[in-house]
């Protein structure tokens, strides 16, 4: 059936099943984690040739049901069957030998190694001493087949996201998987990319294979490829339903339950003088490639400035610039007036700058440090909290103890080490210490990433708060409905630069999500 | 002269050696700062077993041996119990230093052997070398084997879904490391300087670990890297023989060291990192915990 | 593993109290004298009557006392050497070169005021023993000062950089010290020129003064840490760099400090044992012999968890093991190299131990509630 296999890979429980024939059967699943039921009974098929999506809301299940299905959590009850047998996966490579492919959301590949070593590596046929021309020739054959266009000769750090995924779909397909679970596949694609891949998914469907994508948010691709849909929320299937009885607006209804629309109300603070203002500025990024370019914007007293984008089209190196952490090569940074371009981190925290980091762990705090102490990396430079070179560690006990009860942060004492709180306490903790500084501008990058919808509300009115207090806040997020929802002005960013400065009450969700996307929507008004 | 060119060439042989074992550590993740130590252990038992027995292949055996198990070592220490690679490696160091001083004081003095027989002039232990250097070459670069192991270095959890045994893998490489170190430190003492002393080695091992960072982890670089400095090694121990009466013989022996220093800056800046800096494995000096 | 009717499992620890690390360090300890008493075993001496000779010598016999204290202060620079930079998480193995560094300079200081002209010459002691001490603090804290320097503005391994910095150091003092060197015997032997009896370091009760010093360090240093603005940066600094340098720590100053800091202790301990512990006043043709004990001080350093107060009792044990193995050495006439050996049992057992810091054994009662009952908790 696919000649570019040849026999060299191991013949899977699946070979010779027909259109239309279960692959894969789950009946039952039920997996608990202390205080959840993440999986709750579930029942889900998929057959050969079929495109089946898994929808639902973060915290739906649909990761845990994922990775029962690739073997990485074993199932409190239930059973899998495969092509009618049932199964157990003691571990992803059990589910690979049975035909399981998946393609992580987060890339699991070596930036280092060509695109063909990526493919062939742990590969049961590959040999003693590696044969790349026939490996080559063999994964040339499953791009043209499907339509994948890579160089497998280069390597992996330098292909796009896109490039990416499809060498990910290569190493599956490449070991002979006939189950394909797509996490999230067109995330981080942009509208070109993600067209070449649904294309290549159609492509891969006729030839038998059974396709599961698992998608959060975007309807429109569940629609326009899937032939059945399976809709999960909080840890139960709500629905399955053929793919053309289903609209957008249903399977909105099905995967969130009722008609809600999560929105803070905006509110309107009056414009104050300017706060941050940051003139043409462009900065490399550690692999030396320019990875901004000429953003010019300024941020006002009572303003939150939302910049939207997929992560990695430069909001690091651009918050990383307005925070010191890193040297423009261009442009100026000036805050109240003052140009801060190439002050010390240090001297822009003490003129008022306050920065929560996306990455919670390894740089918004230090793990085996009191909460104390972790309070202390804001205050530390504070004259009222240390003199003559002393810190007093008293008074910050007592700031720690208010901030923590004013801030909510479960925890048994400000003694105990910040590595044992859980992600939306951390993240409490730190928005607790920033904000007790009453900053004048608020750098959040990616707030809420990661946190149940207590908490992300909590940090979102919280931002909303400071911005009534007159702060300034630069506000980063992939999250759309976030940016939507809080920003007074919303920057898409692209590649490196911003596609335009649109005020919050005139934008049009369509056109933020075209232009992250590096497009710009004819025929509207901006 | 030619004198001087045979000892250059052998210095680097031990140089290549040795370096070559971290190299092949290093490419599967895992960082030995003691190779001064393996080395210690391997020469100085590998003398005591060639010096007690008459035999120079049982000396050599022995110095594999003991640098194979003490590679066995830190590998468990940093594998499998997860203690961080320096803290072993210094351990693994100052165990060989302390502990041969002890248990070689008793045989200090000469070898009392017939000298190995040269080919062509050259230690048979300089063709060795060379042919290890390409093995390993050969092996990383175009084997099964090679690519699991440079995987493993770059990225333990991808090469564990893919199928590949992290913690073997790495075991396999600082064992076969350490036996490499150890080989260099019974090469010193048997054909190089078959004198044993109290900590004769006085640095070999860390300009061997310096060389491994100069190679890029290529082995080809590597050896270049250990001529240079087998080279300019034996210059500072015998400055008379190329520039008689130019400074102090004791300036002279901070020479390498003082070079390894400068190589050490130049490939640190900027601009070499940005150019060349890529070879480095990802995952080196990390312990790889299975999720 | 299991044991009967108990399963033997390892679970990582939480946080760790200063009890439960001062009992796993004295257990390390314990273990590394066992361990190393194979070594007596192998030798055919009973090791009891053995470790009897070493304790009793080291800490009772008023010959074997004193050099015992003086190893002491020895070590203890040595060990806050280590310390400082190890909060920061930073390896100083450079402590040999840097007192070395320390000890020519502070022989550089006699050399000015003409000490090596003369034994006679009659120096006054307030005036150069002050410059003695900052002159080996200077010297000392130049060599860590380029290892920090070479860390933070380019992040070059720092053990690499210490350990090379130790070699040229020791080849340097060759080269002052023999073959007509600036500062060699004016009787041609390969050592330094003897300090003037006038400038001998002032004892008390046949100790020298730099006690004062070492014990005043471990004060100081633990204030830093404790409570200083300085002391948290560094701490945070070692803990998570990424994270410090978000709170606005120099990610360039942390290093070059506590190099500097490390350099000029180190330094200390050079003109402590050079130039202060009665008997030697010179820079010995062995002064090797000093270098190799200053490792003792990673091991102090390691053992303590990086507590200066800790380090206190830690580096008088091995001040004392070290002193009474050289002894039972001679004694037992037992093969040269006791004191190396020990350094290494004790170091190699410190790396296993360091599993015991982040992991407890318990076991549990295989098909029964989890009865807890472990050791090394």
């Amino acid at each position: 059936m696919k000649p570019p296999e040849e026999g060299q890979v191991q013949k899977g429980p699946l070979k010779g099943i027909k259109r239309g024939e279960t692959v894969l059967e789950a009946r039952g699943i039920t997996k608990r984690f202390p205080g959840v039921v993440a999986n709750d009974q579930i029942y889900f098929e998929i057959k050969a040739g079929e495109i089946h999506a898994v929808l639902g809301e973060n915290g739906a299940g649909k990761t845990t049901l994922m990775n029962i299905l690739f073997g990485l959590y074993q199932p409190d009850e239930g059973e899998i069957f495969i092509g009618g047998k049932s199964v157990k996966f003691r571990s992803p490579l059990d589910a690979i030998d049975m035909g399981i492919g998946m393609v992580h959301q987060h890339r699991k590949l070596i930036p280092a190694h060509t695109v063909i070593e990526n493919i062939i590596l742990g590969h049961p046929s590959a040999g003693k001493i590696l044969n790349i021309n026939r490996a080559g020739d063999e994964i040339n054959e499953l791009c043209e087949r499907y339509g994948f266009h890579v160089d497998l000769k280069a390597k992996v750090w330098q292909l796009s996201e896109g490039e990416k995924q499809v060498v990910e779909i290569l190493k599956t397909l490449y070991r002979g998987a006939e189950v394909l679970i797509l996490d999230e596949p067109t995330s981080a694609l942009t509208p070109i990319e993600t067209e070449k891949l649904l294309t290549s998914i159609e492509a891969m469907s006729k030839d038998e294979l059974a396709i599961v994508p698992f998608i959060t948010h975007k309807l429109p691709i569940v629609l326009a490829i899937s032939d059945r849909v399976t809709v999960l929320r909080r840890g139960k299937v709500t629905a399955r339903l053929d793919t053309k009885d289903a609209t957008e607006k249903s399977l909105a209804m099905e995967m969130v339950g009722r008609e809600v629309i999560f929105r803070i109300e905006r509110t309107r603070v009056e414009r104050g003088k300017p706060i941050l203002q940051v003139e043409n500025l462009s900065a490399l990024s550690d692999k030396g490639v320019l990875a901004l370019s000429g953003v010019s914007f300024s941020i006002s007293e009572g303003e939150i400035f939302g910049i939207a984008g997929i992560s990695g089209n430069g909001q690091r190196e651009l918050v990383e610039v307005i925070a010191g952490l890193r040297n423009p090569e261009e442009g100026k940074v000036i805050l109240d007036e003052i140009d801060i371009t190439f002050s010390s981190s240090l001297e822009r925290w003490q003129r008022g700058m306050g920065y929560i980091p996306c990455d919670r762990i390894d740089v918004g705090s230090i793990g085996d440090f009191s909460l104390v102490e972790n309070t202390t990396m804001n205050y530390y430079f504070d004259d009222n909290y240390s003199r003559y070179g002393i810190v007093d560690y008293k008074k910050l006990r007592k700031l720690t103890e208010e901030i923590v009860s004013e801030y909510g942060v479960a925890t048994p004492s400000p003694d105990t080490q910040a590595k044992t709180l859980s992600g939306g306490n951390l993240q409490k903790l730190i928005l607790a210490r920033v904000l007790s500084r009453k900053p004048r501008l608020v750098i959040a990058d990616l707030p809420t990433q990661g946190l149940d919808v207590g908490a992300t509300e909590f940090v979102r009115n919280k931002l909303v708060e400071a911005k009534k207090g007159k702060a300034g806040v630069l506000l980063i997020s992939e999250d759309l409905d976030e940016i939507l929802s809080l920003s007074d002005w919303v920057a898409p960013v692209y590649e490196g630069k911003l596609m335009d400065i649109i005020p919050g009450e005139k934008v049009k969700r369509e056109i933020v999500g075209a232009m992250m996307a590096g497009l710009h929507l004819e025929g509207e008004e901006t | 002269m030619w004198e001087f060119f045979v000892r250059s060439l052998d210095a680097s042989t031990i140089f290549t050696l040795a370096a070559l074992g971290e190299l092949i550590g290093q490419r599967s993740g895992v960082l030995n700062v003691g190779i001064e130590g393996v080395m210690l252990f391997g020469a100085t038992l590998g003398f005591i077993a060639a010096q007690s027995t008459g035999s120079y292949l049982l000396g050599f055996l022995v110095g594999i041996a003991i640098g194979g198990l003490l590679g066995l070592m830190h590998g468990f220490f940093s594998i499998t119990l997860g203690v961080d690679q320096v803290v072993s490696g210094m351990g693994i160091w100052i165990m060989g230093f302390g502990l041969t001083t002890y248990i070689g004081n008793p045989y200090t003095g000469p070898l009392g052997m017939p000298r190995i027989p040269s080919i062509l002039g050259l230690s048979p232990f300089f063709y060795l070398g060379i042919a290890l250097v390409v093995i390993t070459w050969f092996v990383l670069s175009k084997t099964s084997l090679g690519l699991r192991i440079r995987s493993v270095g770059e990225n333990p959890s991808v090469a564990e879904v893919s199928g590949i045994d992290v913690a073997k893998t790495r075991y396999l490489c600082v064992t076969i490391g350490g036996m490499l170190m150890g080989l260099a430190g019974a090469v010193y003492s048997l054909d190089y300087n078959p004198v044993w002393n109290y900590n004769f080695l006085m640095g070999w091992g860390f300009i061997a670990l310096a060389l491994v960072f100069f190679s890029m982890w290529n082995p080809f670089i590597l050896l270049s890297g250990s001529l240079l400095f087998g080279t300019l090694w034996q210059l500072s121990l015998n400055p008379q023989l190329v520039l008689p009466g130019v400074m102090s013989r004791y300036i002279w022996r901070m020479v390498p060291f003082a070079i390894t220093l400068l190589v050490l800056l130049i490939m640190s800046t900027k601009w070499f990192r940005i150019k060349w800096g890529a070879a480095k494995p990802e995952a080196l000096g990390q312990p790889y915990v299975k999720e | 593993m299991r044991i009967g009717s108990y399963e033997l499992k390892l679970e990582k620890r939480g946080t760790l109290s200063n009890w439960q690390a001062a009992s796993i360090s004295i257990l390390a300890i314990i273990f590394a004298l066992a361990l190393f008493s194979i070594i007596f075993i192998l030798a055919g001496i009973n090791p009891l009557s053995a470790y009897r000779e070493i304790f009793s010598f080291a800490f009772i016999n008023p010959y074997g006392l004193p050099p015992t204290i003086n190893r002491f202060i020895f070590l203890l620079f040595c060990t806050y050497a280590f310390i400082i930079p190890f909060r920061a998480g930073l390896w100083n193995i450079g402590m040999t070169g840097q007192l070395y560094a320390g000890a020519l300079g502070a022989f550089a200081v006699l050399f000015a005021f003409g000490g090596k002209a003369s034994l006679s010459a009659d120096l006054s002691l307030e005036i150069v023993i002050p410059f003695m001490l900052i002159a080996a603090a200077l010297g000392g804290a130049v060599p860590g000062a380029i290892a920090g320097f070479l860390k933070g503005k380019y992040n070059i391994n720092e053990i690499v950089v210490t350990m090379l910095l130790n070699f040229i150091i020791f080849w340097l003092v060759s080269f002052m010290i023999k073959e007509g060197g600036p500062f060699m015997n004016p009787g041609g032997r390969g050592e330094s020129f003897e300090l003037p009896p006038s400038v001998y370091a002032p004892l008390i009760n046949n100790v020298p003064f730099t006690i004062f010093i070492a014990l005043g360090l471990a004060v100081l240093i633990y204030f830093l840490f404790a409570k200083t603005k300085i002391g948290y940066q560094i701490r945070a600094y070692g803990q998570n760099p990424a994270a410090a340098e978000y709170a606005g720590i120099s990610p360039f100053k942390i290093p070059l400090l506590v190099f500097t800091l490390g350099g000029a202790i180190a330094g200390l301990a050079g003109y402590h044992y050079f130039a202060a512990v009665p008997g030697v006043y010179k820079i010995a043709r062995n002064y090797g012999f000093f270098g190799d004990l200053a490792f003792y001080g990673i091991i102090c350093g390691l053992i303590s968890l990086g507590n200066p107060i800790a380090a206190i009792p830690v580096a008088l044990l091995f001040g004392g093991l070290s002193v009474g193995g050289r002894y039972v050495q001679g004694k037992l006439s037992m093969s040269f190299g006791l004191d190396y050996a020990l350094l290494g049992v004790l170091m190699i057992t410190l790396v296993v131990f360091q599993f015991f810091y982040r992991y407890k054994i318990v076991f549990i009662k295989i098909g029964k509630e989890r009865t807890d009952v472990g050791v090394l908790r």
